[in-house]
């Protein structure tokens, strides 16, 4: 391993070395005009040499050619295509600026604009969001959200309402690795999914990572949500957010010294506590999300980024009696430095938390419980243009975790619980990757890379060793091995190898075929659907192996047009080893032997995806379905036997479309359909003792009914006068507008009247479907100054 | 842990309406159900008898009146039962001993049933078990309120003193005038000494009462096998459908052969007040 690193390296030090006289790098960061936002993803191309790239997260570009004088394209989604001549005899640093492309009413503009990016890149199995096109659909709960447009995707299907979860590619909620700004999100969801952690307001660019995931990620097995927000506008004040039927928000950005350093500062805080005080209710509900970022350019080949993270959840019951809350809060320093004119590099320093606590006050039964899980990392991501056809990105990552599962206490001095801690755990998480795009030919270019995962479950602890870890009757505890801080109980090592491959078909349409390797040593081992923050996170351990998962993805991709229309159409298999689950009857809660409760087994998935995607003109949208398959097999689990996975949907379609009516008005809307979730239903019943339990069969065997509803919305955007200062806008929505009743839950009961008498001899039963919500209208107000 | 099912019922229910369905099953194969009970307490042994039956059916399940049963103890006493003695008309399926006797602490004891020529059998072991302190009685003021039942809105306090040398289990019933009492039909109540201190001074047992009413509670110790037993079944008759919690499954039994139920042994005691004003 290390000599193939050492290989890499010293053929980087030859060519870099025997650099040839005649090449020559072009270099510099794409801004927007208007504010001075880096720009990610912008396509830097010359048509001359058919080379190009895009600008990377930090919206910096390297192209490295041979000497001459080109025309070079700078294009990007929303914004007017600029073609310049540069002339390259030695290496030029250009900064640009584009200007925002405000054609609202305008025909549809006809251009060269390289808008190809999906047919053009390696990547395939990956979506951005547009921002723009995301603010104009209906928002869900009258809030902007990127999760909930994320589950509109193909390939990803939505947890269902009352959560933020989301399943990719036959993987569970788990699976995904959600990061802001380089720090991870351990639960990104409000209030039970209501609104994610995430406010529109600040976010620039976000990413989602389903299959062929390069190899600078990793940590998860199915999906990488890469999320960045807003540096801060670089060149005036400004001030915008929103009240809505939901939440209220305010996002203050600006200058600290213009063009060299900006701030962004923003909250979110929840309006549902205020109708239940006013509806005099004992119980509350509340949510705040607050952002904060400093960014500095220092010189031209220095700039540092500070952002952090708070959000937090708290629903109290009975005026205070009981009480539960959970909050995510990440802090990232970033350094982006360029050694020279080809070689980029970002170092970044992540502390990250998630915490959780549920608290019940009774004199003789109160308790409070604590949990949280706390991670420190650095991370040195390095790009290098090493020529026009090779790209090269490198780096290294530490993680050192803690996760305390359980703090309880009692909450009264009569209180039968006595003060009980649950052994932490420590993690040491290295990974060190190397990867190459290349472009062979013409006709097909190579992504290809490797990571190579290095963790290690370290003390201080006290493992105990248990004669039989499955047994959880008879619990034989037969040795507890001490290790102390730091020192190594468990190391895995696993290489993840990365490939994806584009082959150009014809004009705009490729062929794009990717494989990749995940590894997973964070686990978050939860038997329901609905992921609770109750369900804790393990690292691999003596008792837990690392989950691993190849998935292999093939794909036709075409644009209708001139880029207008997108098309494309997926197909996947992946196949997961020692995916995690709890064993048939599990204790899962503050259960100090809950190792002895863990299996790991099998799962599999394969499926289809279609996609449409319109992203010019007046009417934009997408249209997107998918039909795919996820089972599970794992021993101790259904009785060994295979089962449908909780997220196995067979056929989801989405579609969703603006429509700019005229200067002020604009329409959205959007359906969801999804095959019903599995559940396990009783096929008989019996009695014992006083009780009527329903005899089990098969786990996951029926399905709820269909999932599925239309919401639509309308924006008013009253004065489009561009010389006002202040912008309003009024946003109606309605969800589920033929209110159907979808189904969140089935479960089984004695037969009784809503108010809890039993009908009949007290031997009938019944089946009880919940759901959550019905037709809801919000109104939102929205501006900026 | 009750707390916390309570508390994700609260969650859903913040804002979730219900309704009933109808569901659609495809027909399974009946099993065979075995219930019994040895305690330390004359008059409490049992054994009973029956089959599944279909979701949607009314009535009793179908019993067996014809099974062969038989309890031994580890000091090499057999004690046959006989279907139901004293001929009474609900005690179908019911088997008592010929000769009654009782279990002893400290002692296993194994059943044996034989149905249609097939064998079930199981073992359990008798634990110790304390007695209950005293009981007192307190108005709970939420549910004066707003009564389910009106009047009914006092509750019995439990105190005694719980052994934190062993890991003990136990199981609580519950009567209010002579009849289980409950604060949810589906509840089983049962407890893990883990997490419970040593000190037991005044947890509130289930369900209401009101002047007058003779509250009575009874505790079983249980074998960890039996608490595991309970523990699942709770888990059965209260599961969300598999929305937060893992799907149900049937609950581990001690019984060979692929009988549901469980035979349980246990020693009991009980403490009995009337509420007054």
């Amino acid at each position: 391993m290390i000599r193939f690193f050492l290989f890499v390296a010293t053929l980087m030090g030859v060519s870099l070395a025997a650099r040839s006289q005649d090449k020559v790098t072009l270099n510099g960061y794409i801004r927007d005009g208007a504010n001075g936002e880096e720009l990610i993803g912008v396509s830097v191309y010359i048509p001359q040499l058919k080379a190009g790239t895009v600008t990377n997260a930090y919206g910096f570009y390297a192209l490295t050619v041979p000497k001459g004088t080109y025309e070079v394209q700078f294009s990007y989604m929303g914004y007017v295509t600029q073609t310049v001549s540069i002339e390259l005899n030695s290496n030029v640093s250009r900064n640009t600026e584009l200007a925002g492309d405000a054609r609202m009413m305008d025909e549809v503009v006809v251009t060269e604009k390289r808008l190809d990016e999906n047919v053009v890149a390696v990547q395939m199995s990956k979506n951005s969001l547009n921002m723009d096109q995301i603010k104009k659909l209906p928002a869900l709960f009258g809030e902007v959200d990127i999760i909930k447009n994320i589950q509109m995707l193909p390939g990803v299907i939505s947890a269902g309402e009352g959560t933020s979860s989301f399943f990719v590619r036959g993987g569970g909620a788990d699976q995904n690795l959600i990061l802001i700004d380089e720090a991870p999100i351990y639960d990104p969801s409000h209030l039970g999914g209501l609104v994610s952690v995430f406010n529109a307001d600040v976010v620039k660019d976000s990413e989602l990572y389903k299959g062929g995931i390069p190899a600078r990620f990793g940590g998860r097995l199915s999906s990488i949500l890469e999320v960045r927000t807003r540096d801060g506008n670089m060149k005036n004040f400004s001030a915008s957010g929103g009240i809505g039927t939901l939440a209220s928000r305010l996002v203050i950005e600006g200058p600290i010294k213009k063009d060299k350093s900006s701030f962004l500062l923003s909250g979110r805080t929840s309006n549902i506590g205020l109708y239940l005080k006013a509806a005099d209710s004992d119980n509350g509900v509340n949510f705040y999300d607050l952002n904060g970022k400093v960014n500095w350019r220092a010189n031209n080949k220095d700039r540092f980024f500070v952002s952090g993270y708070l959000g937090r959840d708290k629903i109290t019951f009975s005026g205070g009696d009981a009480s539960f809350g959970w909050g995510n809060a990440t802090g990232t320093f970033r350094w982006n430095h360029l050694f020279n004119e080809r070689l980029f590099s970002n170092v970044t320093v992540i502390a990250s938390q998630f915490d959780y606590s549920l608290s019940i006050t009774d004199p003789a039964q109160g308790f409070q419980w604590k949990s949280n899980l706390q991670e420190l990392a650095v991370k040195a991501d390095l790009q290098y243009s090493l020529n026009m056809n090779n790209d090269i990105s490198f780096g290294y990552h530490v993680t050192g975790r803690r996760f305390s599962p359980a703090e309880i206490k009692p909450t009264s001095s009569g209180s039968m619980f006595k003060e009980t801690m649950f052994d932490k755990m420590y993690a040491l998480d290295h990974s060190l990757y190397l990867s190459n795009e290349q472009r062979v030919t013409d006709k097909l270019t190579l992504e290809y890379g490797v990571r190579l995962s290095i963790f290690q479950n370290v003390g201080k602890a006290d493992v105990v060793i248990y004669e039989d870890p499955k047994n959880v009757v008879d619990i034989n505890r037969i040795d507890t091995l001490h290790y102390d801080a730091w020192e190594n109980i468990k190391t895995y090592v696993n290489l993840e190898p990365r490939l994806g491959i584009r082959y150009s078909v014809g004009e705009n349409q490729s062929v794009k075929l990717s494989y990749n390797r995940m590894v997973q040593n964070t686990h978050l081992i939860s038997g329901g659907t609905v992921p609770l923050p109750f369900n804790t996170w393990s690292p691999s351990s003596y008792y837990l192996k690392p989950q691993l998962a190849d998935q292999i993805a093939a794909g036709y991709f075409r644009n209708f047009n001139n880029n207008m229309y997108e098309v494309a159409v997926e197909t996947y298999y992946k196949d997961i080893r020692n995916v995690t689950d709890f064993a048939d009857n599990a204790e899962t809660l503050l259960n100090k032997d809950v190792a002895l409760e863990y299996r790991q087994g099998k799962s599999w998935s394969y499926g289809a995806e279609f996609m449409i995607n319109k992203k010019e003109g007046r009417l934009t949208g997408m249209l997107s379905y998918t039909w795919s398959k996820t089972m599970r097999e794992i021993e101790g689990v259904n009785k060994g036997r295979e089962f449908a996975a909780g997220y196995d949907r067979r056929n989801v379609m989405s579609a969703s479309a603006a429509y700019d009516l005229n200067k002020k008005w604009t329409l959205g809307a959007s359906f969801t359909y999804s095959t019903g979730r599995p559940f396990t239903i009783p096929a008989a019943k019996y009695e014992f003792d006083s009780y009527h339990p329903d005899m089990v069969t098969e786990r996951n065997g029926y399905r709820l009914p269909a999932f599925h509803h239309l919401d639509l919305s309308a924006t008013l955007n009253p004065n489009r006068n561009a010389n006002r200062r202040w912008k309003g806008q009024w946003v109606f929505s309605i969800y589920n507008v033929y209110s159907r009743q979808n189904a969140f839950a089935v479960y089984t009961r004695t037969r009784q009247d809503d108010d809890g008498n039993v009908l009949g001899d007290g031997t009938e039963k019944e089946a009880r479907m919940i759901y959550l919500f019905p037709i809801l209208p919000f109104v939102t107000y929205n501006f900026k100054f | 842990m009750r707390a916390i099912l309570i508390f994700l019922v609260l969650i859903v229910t913040l804002t979730a309406c219900e309704k009933t369905v109808v569901l659609d099953f495809d027909q399974t194969d009946m099993k065979l159900v075995i219930e019994g009970w040895v305690t330390d307490a004359p008059g409490q042994q049992y054994v009973k008898v029956s089959r599944t039956t279909g979701f949607y059916t009314t009535g009793k399940t179908p019993r067996v009146t014809d099974a062969t049963v038989e309890v031994r103890d580890d000091m090499g006493n057999t004690h046959m039962f006989i279907h139901n003695p004293n001929n009474r008309p609900d005690s179908a399926g019911y088997y008592l001993p010929a000769t009654p006797f009782v279990g002893q602490t400290g002692h296993t004891y194994s059943l044996t049933v034989v149905v249609d020529g097939q064998t079930y059998e199981a073992k359990d072991k008798l634990n110790p078990t304390v007695s209950i302190d005293r009981l007192e009685t307190r108005v709970d003021e939420d549910e004066r309120e707003d009564p389910k039942d009106p009047g009914r809105f006092y509750e019995v306090l439990i105190f005694a003193r719980e052994p934190q040398e062993t890991r003990d289990y136990y199981l609580f019933k519950f009567y209010r005038n002579g009849e289980l009492a409950f604060d949810s039909e589906s509840d089983v109540y049962f407890a893990d000494d883990e997490l419970i201190g040593e000190e037991i001074d005044g947890i509130s047992g289930a369900a209401y009462y009101e002047v007058n009413d003779v509250a009575r509670i009874e505790s079983y110790s249980l074998s960890r096998e039996a608490f595991i037993f309970y523990r699942d079944l709770q888990k059965v008759l209260n599961n969300d459908g598999g929305m937060f919690n893992p799907p149900a499954a049937d609950p581990r039994s001690n019984l060979s052969n692929g009988a549901l139920g469980f035979f349980v042994t246990g020693a009991v005691v009980s403490a009995e007040i009337t509420v007054t004003e």
